[in-house]
């Protein structure tokens, strides 16, 4: 039956003359300046994975530091410098390591290259649309995501290196010029590429948000949307709410810096002089950027969400648990992330009762968060399990987000903060629960769609691979680190030999270390995969995972506009795998209701009396026993 | 709303795209009211744990730019109207009326600079509150800026006589825009004057 629909709505080409045809782009159209969602999707990944391979360089260039803080790498000289004389790398450019490694991994891979990536391709294609509301603005939110990696790269090439005042840019740190070399020149750079983001970040959302809300196609209302375009949405809504206010905050900043402005600087003393700045306070800027900073990590990992109930519901071949409970729990992190930006200033001498509040409503984000883990298992509970990469990578997702959200209910808790603030404690909870976590949302989106994006499939062996070995050495990595964080052990610190406490944790930054030079080799194995794949990999069936969803209704070769004939009506949700009764165990949302008589249920009609009767009849007349189960 | 009277002229695609834009702009105000709001945050923080405000009477020079601001948004609703009734010739008046008053504003906030100047208030100033007053008002100032290029366009569109539907559009983009920054004009000013 299904297949009969599908087959419908290709044969009736080119009996439409949209302006979307094929018209004939030349090579800068087509693929630097293209105005097309599924070629920007794919500008946005690959860019995201270029920034994620040099974060991810960074990473292990201080990972060595940490582990042998008296050793001398020579080689290192050779590529960094005078930032690693004689072999060691420089403590200031330690701080810019961590720094740099922060602001590409956070904004730049998890944000833009996952956002920018999935609600690119998956919004029109899911959700039948042609292309965004603006083509244009889609363009520039690209365009200004580029500049603003090549300008945050850029100061890497300038005499006083990049930002180093860690990637939340506190002042008087970062609103210094002075005050070490990262606060001079780096920082400006810092601060305009952010400028940059945030307009790249507003374009890309308000038009997500604007094409979500608009541009469906018949049939689809919200309640027939799948999970991936409700958190792409919910995301692109956290973001045109939260991003101003960073923008807000870096304006005052600027003018800190520039023009001598005392919006967050008061009582410095410098060497031996004393600055005339007065007034200010740097907590202020702790407001303004954790207002942004908390919705920022639920716009991190929702993504991830989105993609991980997609793809377990398609590999377990059945309806994701609880579809509404997944929305509401959704709308309520969106909401709740908004109150609860306090929670990373507990030690900042806090009112007491104000921290109370903050600590309340960030521990009432585990019941959405609780609900959407319980909804994975109980997914996954008996299904017929596919173990695809990406299905191994959803599920990898599903782990970390336990694990690293465990710690989250510690953290949370301003009694326990005090203790564990800027201690490792906080480096593993984040790293698993919103790096490892959303990153393996991320990979599971690439693997589960690279065949919609490239045509062809990635190859399985390397994909499991690859999986393995990043997951066991993931955890290898960030849970040493707890024990670290309840030692006392703070974040940040240069050499471990320094302090008398934290010399024993020495050896365990070795075995740490070992593990991210093996997770950063395995990814060698991802990254031929891709690229490869991309032309050489096996061509792809236009359904190769036989799933429900629009995307999987166009053509595998891509085409502007991406339906030839007519869009695709919605009859029915995205989750109608192994339906009892129905003659293959998934049913595309294309399918309308009167070609699955057999497999109907009286719930499907959502109270349609005539609907309701027919179907009745049909049963009554074609499938006795059906009538007796289910209308009495 | 406006543009059903000629609905069936337009094809739905073109209909759809005008809307989802319109929509964009909608939440680009959403967007941007809230930066605004990280601004007044700031003040209001700011002015708590200190205990105090900027502390000034304002210059008068600002309450001659709010009237020409709301003069000017009247004038755009005039020309909005003539749109709808096609009397290009009322809508280009009104239009240029619209631009002149937007310019003036801009030259009256420069003007209001000077005078907290020239009273003392500078920009660089150990109280934020007062290097608040200039930040949201040169950034209100961008914002008025993007709406003179806005109603630059539906000028344009006049003059090159684009379709009436196109005419409608653009002139709806200018008037969502350009009212709605001058309702965030008006806030700003009454926010400074009640927490001097």
């Amino acid at each position: 039956m299904s297949t009969i629909t599908l087959n419908d709505t290709h044969h009736n080409d080119h009996h439409d003359d949209h302006a979307h045809g094929h018209h004939e782009q030349s090579f800068i159209t087509k693929y630097i300046f293209s105005q097309d969602h599924k070629m920007i999707a794919k500008q946005f990944l690959i860019t995201g994975i270029i920034m994620a391979v040099i974060a991810m360089g960074l990473s292990i260039l201080f990972r060595i530091q940490l582990a042998w803080p008296d050793k001398s790498f020579p080689i290192l000289e050779t590529f960094l410098g005078k930032w690693a004389e004689g072999g060691r790398i420089k403590p200031e450019f330690y701080l810019a390591l961590v720094t740099i490694h922060g602001t590409i991994m956070v904004f730049f891979v998890l944000t833009a290259g996952l956002s920018g990536t999935f609600s690119n391709l998956l919004i029109p294609l899911q959700l039948g649309v042609r292309d965004m509301a603006s083509p244009f603005m889609n363009m520039l939110s690209y365009w200004f995501f580029f500049i603003a990696c090549i300008i945050m790269m850029s100061s890497f090439f300038i005499e006083t290196g990049p930002a180093s005042a860690g990637w939340t840019i506190y002042p008087p740190l970062s609103a210094l010029p002075k005050a070490i070399p990262g606060s001079g020149l780096g920082m400006t750079l810092w601060l305009v590429s952010m400028v940059m983001f945030v307009a790249s970040q507003l374009m890309g959302g308000i038009n997500y948000v604007s094409t979500v809300l608009n541009m469906r196609t018949k049939g689809m209302d919200l309640w027939k949307m799948p999970l991936t375009i409700w958190a792409f949405f919910l995301t692109a809504v956290l973001g045109v709410l939260s991003f101003p206010v960073l923008v807000a905050g870096v304006v005052l900043m600027i003018f800190d810096r520039s023009f001598g402005t005392s919006f967050y600087l008061s009582d410095i003393v410098m060497g031996s002089q004393v600055l005339p700045n007065e007034g200010g306070s740097p907590i202020l800027w702790e407001h303004l950027f954790w207002f942004l900073g908390h919705p920022e990590v639920y716009i991190v990992i929702m993504p991830a969400l989105g993609i991980s109930s997609e793809v377990i519901s398609v590999n377990s071949r059945k309806p994701i648990f609880g579809y509404h409970a997944m929305v509401y729990s959704l709308i309520g992190i969106t909401v709740l992330s908004f109150i609860v930006w306090g929670h990373h200033m507990f030690v900042t001498g806090m009112n007491p009762l104000l921290g109370g509040v903050f600590m309340i409503t960030t521990l009432i984000i585990a019941v959405p968060s609780a609900v959407k883990t319980f909804n994975y298992l109980a997914t996954l509970w008996r299904g017929n399990i596919r173990f695809t990469p990406a299905m191994l990578f959803a599920i990898g997702m599903v782990s970390f987000f336990i694990s690293g959200g465990l710690t989250g209910i510690f953290l949370g808790n301003a009694s326990l903060d005090i203790n564990l603030h800027d201690t490792y404690f906080v480096v593993a909870h984040f790293h698993l629960v919103m790096g490892s976590a959303a990153i393996f949302g991320m990979l599971a989106g690439v693997y589960h769609w690279f065949p919609k994006m490239f045509g062809r499939m990635m190859d399985a062996k390397l994909g499991y691979l690859h999986f393995w070995v990043t997951f066991i050495c993931a955890y290898l990595v960030f849970f040493p680190l707890h024990f670290l964080g309840l030692d006392g052990v703070p974040r940040r610190y240069y050499a471990f030999t320094e302090f008398e406490f934290m010399q024993k944790w020495v050896t365990v930054n070795i075995f740490v270390t070992w593990s991210a030079i093996v997770a950063a080799l395995v990814q060698v194995a991802f990254l031929f995969n891709f690229f490869y794949s991309i032309f050489k990999g096996k061509v792809a069936t236009q359904n190769p995972w036989q799933a429900n969803t629009l995307e999987w209704t166009t053509p595998v070769e891509h085409i502007h506009g991406n339906w030839p004939g007519e869009i695709p009506t919605v009859h029915r949700w995205p989750y109608d795998y192994s339906k009892p009764g129905a003659e293959e165990d998934f049913i595309p949302q294309t399918v309308p209701y009167s070609e699955t008589m057999m497999s109907n249920m009286p719930h499907d009609f959502e109270g349609n009396a005539e609907s309701e009767r027919i179907q009745r009849e049909w049963d009554a007349k074609n499938n006795p026993t059906k009538v007796n189960a289910e209308f009495h | 709303m406006v543009h059903t009277l000629k609905q069936e002229e337009m094809s739905p695609e073109i209909s759809s795209s005008f809307k989802a834009k319109k929509f964009i702009l909608w939440l680009f105000v959403v967007s941007s009211t809230i930066m605004f709001g990280g601004f007044t945050s700031y003040y209001i923080v700011f002015a708590a744990s200190k205990g105090k405000g900027h502390g000034l009477v304002l210059p008068e020079v600002f309450m001659y730019s709010t009237a020409v601001l709301i003069l000017s948004s009247i004038c755009l609703f005039f020309a909005a109207k003539a749109v709808r009734n096609h009397n290009i010739q009322t809508q280009k008046i009104f239009l240029w009326v619209t631009l002149a008053l937007g310019l003036v504003f801009g030259y009256l906030q420069v003007d209001a600079w000077s005078a907290l100047y020239r009273s003392g208030a500078t920009l660089v100033n150990n109280n934020a509150a007062i290097s608040v007053i200039y930040i949201v008002s040169g950034m209100h100032l961008l914002h008025i800026f993007a709406g003179l290029c806005f109603i630059a366009s539906s000028l344009l569109g006049a003059y090159r006589k684009v379709s009436s539907e196109n005419a409608v559009f653009r002139i709806e983009i200018a008037s969502i825009f350009w009212h709605f920054i001058d309702i965030l004009w008006i806030y700003l000013y009454v926010f400074l004057l009640l927490n001097s």
